[in-house]
């Protein structure tokens, strides 16, 4: 039954004689592993077939979805962050097997007469497969992307006569826009695969024709492609697969924050199979001769090389320096990369950068999967007002030149100047002012009220320190007395509750939710401010003696303030009048050493710096920049007493 | 072109000569390993690809879970998958004439959601202190259905459907009357729990 099937389908179709064709190639001197390299790029190329149409029926090619929908891929899809990481890694993957094919080629002699043809078709191919990689980078319109490809396009329209025409064609237009996305999409999903197939087709019919170049001597008889070649070849593509789906589970694809034209991404690089080109731009002396030089002639140059080897061959020892090329090249690619890594492994900013994007990457995508979900103009609206990204930026670029957040500059970075005794070196900055990370906390408000001259030391730092009366009182004057005070009030064991409820009374005042302070010990803190006794029984000098603006129920002076006000001291409504004017009379006057921000900032960006600093957000599992407060030097006072001029009074 | 005439094309032969036919036993065990190895290799990505294209049924969570009521940032109020409507009952005309209400409520597209949009319409008619709710949408064929103030009936243009104003059919075009919608009144507030149903079948089955 099965056999008259067969037969049957055999007659109408002559599937037997193509199968027949198809498996039983001859292997001359027997199946060997050197010859696995096409089967893989031929079993990678279907895997992305099959993997970029599943991706095809879920992406959104605009800039407003393309990010989105990768982001739906990647979190919320069945099987999803499978599919993606596939198709990402096993791009990758690609370009490595293309690599073994050609070097296994060209050492096999296998270019050479009368296979010159293929040789410039598999040629060909690998143009085409790297314009994949190029156009798939882009498609997910994420920052790391997006950068990259600039460059890409910039180098477009560094071709000499026609590079702007070049650059627009790739663009869809002057800018990136839709149709950046549209036409990238297009070139990825239809006109290079395509492309692809047909030469493809044309490549393996040629090989076909002139048969398996054999690499002597032989190492055993005569075999048909069927089955010992192809049990080679299954296993070595199980192997691509395995290393494939490993970095897919184990590592995963990658997706940096949404793209953004107005914040700039400063770890942009290309994908790593063209950082050598990357880091082969930026010699000075590559750099000197102009874009089109390092990116368009040399890489040209060398593959016009690679082109007319199979014409060096003719010559005599043209093969040996055909191999010889081959491996100075690969040589110096591998040497390029290992430089680039290396140098972007050791550089703090460069890691700082990826740090910052990895943050935002994930908070984002924490925020795209709230039940608000994403709005219709897109994830980057998202995180454009939200505090938890935009107030660590704000905070570096407005604050980090005096204050510190945890030691760094709210970006993670230490904050560091040029060293005056030796230029070349970079050293950590002192901070001028007080580190904010646990701003308004309880551990800020404790350290405030028995601790203060310490709290505030770093403002020996500042160059103004010390060189007006007044100035000095910042550390040694009336609050620092007082807090002397206090600190040996409360050290008796019996006060230290007292200390807990003046914390907690003053950690009401801030209004935050996310501090909930504990009623109970809020009542005690305001009876002991309202004249109250200590728990053993001496007598408390209440902060309202001089502020006497502390709390909403105690009167305020008709006096002009002498003494910062502190009602709701913490809160966002107090911040904002202290960042708006920390000079105004209200709180520092005269004394004030601060900037003045109502100028400086927009009233939404001061918002966003305020919410972050009040830990008024959408709650995150997203980890903070680690501590670098050990990377802080001590005070200069310490280490130079001699340069802190004697205290005025 | 030399090494292209040495292979051989007698297709009658099947797997050939000398060597590899020595150990018939050994070239199963190769032949089933390469045919297992090599459809494994195959069938991973194929079945990944085809699990993935299968995602709209195989998704357990489908949507972000919605706070249960309470008004969400787009101002639709809800509960219970009642919608508060934005019109109340004094609103209606007293004698009964239907008035035509468009029915809020925020859009999930994928992963867009777009609060407080018109997602439909309904007739509203008020009968003494209680109110009728109708959804708009012709149970025939699904045009809209419109209201005749002259007839005094409920009307389709697209296959002239006839209902009258309590909704029951007029005439045999459309297979069931007007679909009502569960309403639940809250002192002068009108809620709805809007529903959509399957075209042209008898029984009112919501979609």
């Amino acid at each position: 039954m099965i056999q008259s099937l067969i037969q049957w389908l055999d007659h109408r179709t002559g599937i037997k004689d193509l199968l027949h064709e198809a498996l039983y190639e001859r292997v001359p001197g027997g199946a060997r592993w050197r010859y696995v390299w096409g089967s893989t790029l031929v079993f990678t190329f279907s895997l992305q077939m099959i993997t970029g149409l599943c991706l095809m029926t879920a992406y959104s090619a605009s800039t407003q979805t393309a990010w989105e929908s990768v982001y739906y891929i990647q979190n919320q899809m069945f099987l999803g962050n499978v599919v993606r990481g596939l198709h990402h890694f096993a791009a990758q993957a690609m370009v490595v097997l293309l690599a073994f094919h050609l070097i296994q080629v060209i050492i096999d002699g296998a270019y050479k007469a009368p296979r010159e043809i293929n040789f410039w078709l598999g040629l060909i191919l690998m143009k085409i497969v790297l314009g994949l990689g190029l156009t798939g980078y882009l498609l997910p319109w994420d920052q790391k992307g997006y950068y990259a490809t600039q460059v890409s396009t910039k180098i477009m329209g560094a071709t000499p006569l026609v590079g702007p025409e070049v650059q627009t064609l790739a663009q869809g237009g002057e800018a990136y826009s839709h149709h950046t996305l549209t036409r990238f999409f297009a070139m990825h999903v239809g006109i290079l695969p395509g492309l692809l197939v047909a030469f493809l087709a044309l490549h393996i019919y040629v090989f076909r024709r002139h048969g398996l170049t054999v690499k002597e001597p032989k190492k055993g008889p005569d075999t048909m492609f069927w089955p010992d070649q192809v049990l080679k070849d299954a296993v070595a593509c199980l192997g691509v697969l395995a290393v494939v789906m490993l970095l897919t589970l184990f590592k995963g694809a990658e997706l940096s924050p949404p793209a953004d034209p107005s914040e700039g991404y400063a770890a942009a690089r290309p994908e790593w199979y063209f950082l050598f080109l990357f880091r082969f731009l930026k010699f000075e002396a590559v750099e000197h001769f102009g874009l089109a030089f390092g990116a368009i002639i040399v890489p040209g140059a060398l593959m016009g090389v690679l082109f007319a080897m199979p014409l060096i061959a003719r010559l005599k020892g043209g093969h040996k320096v055909n191999c010889a090329f081959t491996w100075v090249v690969m040589a110096g690619i591998t040497l390029l990369t290992a430089m680039a890594f290396y140098e972007d492994g050791t550089d703090p900013d460069h890691q700082a950068a990826i740090a910052e994007a990895s943050r935002d990457a994930h908070r984002i995508q924490e925020l795209a999967g709230r039940p608000s979900m994403i709005p219709v103009d897109g994830a980057l609206s998202v995180l454009r007002q939200d505090p938890f990204t935009q107030g660590p930026k704000l905070f570096a670029k407005h604050c980090s030149s005096c204050h510190r957040w945890d030691g760094h500059n709210g970006r993670g970075s230490l904050v560091r100047q040029v060293d005056d005794q030796d230029k070349s070196k970079k050293i950590v900055t002192r901070p001028e002012a007080v580190d904010l990370a646990k701003f308004a906390s309880r551990e800020w408000m404790k350290s405030v009220v028995v601790n203060y001259s310490s709290h505030f030391a770093a403002l020996q730092n500042a160059a103004w320190y010390g060189k007006k009366d007044g100035d000095i009182d910042v550390l040694e004057g009336e609050m620092a007395g007082a807090s002397k005070e206090y600190s040996e009030a409360f050290q008796k064991p019996e006060n230290a509750k007292d200390l807990d409820a003046l914390v907690e009374y003053l950690v009401a005042q801030t209004s935050r939710k996310d501090l909930k302070p504990d009623d109970a010990l809020v009542a005690r803190g305001q009876a002991l401010m309202e004249g109250g006794d200590l728990a053993d029984g001496s007598s408390f000098n209440s902060c309202t003696n001089c502020h006497d603006r502390i709390g909403r129920k105690f009167a305020v002076s008709e006096d002009e303030f002498s003494y910062p006000d502190l009602a709701g001291y913490g809160s966002a409504a107090w911040l904002k009048a202290f960042l708006t004017n920390p000079g105004s009379s209200q709180f520092y006057g005269e004394k004030n050493h601060m900037p003045a921000y109502a100028e400086k900032m927009t009233p939404a960006e001061m918002d966003l710096l305020i919410q972050w600093m009040t830990g008024d957000y959408y709650k995150t599992e997203v980890h903070e920049y680690p501590s670098r407060l050990s990377d802080i030097p001590a005070p200069q006072a310490a280490a130079e007493p001699a340069a802190q001029p004697a205290p005025a009074s | 072109m030399s090494d292209h005439s040495t292979a051989p094309l007698d297709s009658s032969s099947g797997p050939p000569d000398s060597g590899a036919a020595e150990t018939p036993r050994r070239n199963f065990v190769v032949q089933f390993l390469a045919g297992a190895l090599g459809a494994l290799a195959g069938l991973v990505p194929a079945v990944t690809g085809g699990l993935f294209f299968l995602d709209p049924i195989l998704r357990k969570n489908k949507a972000p879970a919605a706070p249960a009521e309470g008004t969400d940032a787009g101002g639709v109020v809800k509960k219970d998958g009642f919608i508060r409507m934005n019109i109340t009952l004094d609103a209606l005309p007293a004698d009964g004439t239907p008035l035509q209400v468009k029915v809020f409520d925020d859009i999930i597209n994928v992963w867009n959601k777009i609060p407080n949009q018109p997602v439909g319409s309904v007739w509203m008619r008020r009968i003494n202190d209680q109110v009728l709710v109708f959804n708009t949408v012709c149970p025939h064929l699904g045009c809209a259905v419109e209201h005749r103030a002259a007839e005094g009936d409920f009307y389709c243009p697209c296959h002239l459907s006839a209902f009258g104003l309590d909704g029951e059919k007029k005439n045999p075009i459309p297979p069931r009357g007007m679909d009502s919608l569960e309403v639940r009144q809250e002192g002068h507030e009108v809620w709805v729990r809007f529903q959509n149903f399957r075209a042209a079948t008898p029984e009112k089955v919501p979609v």
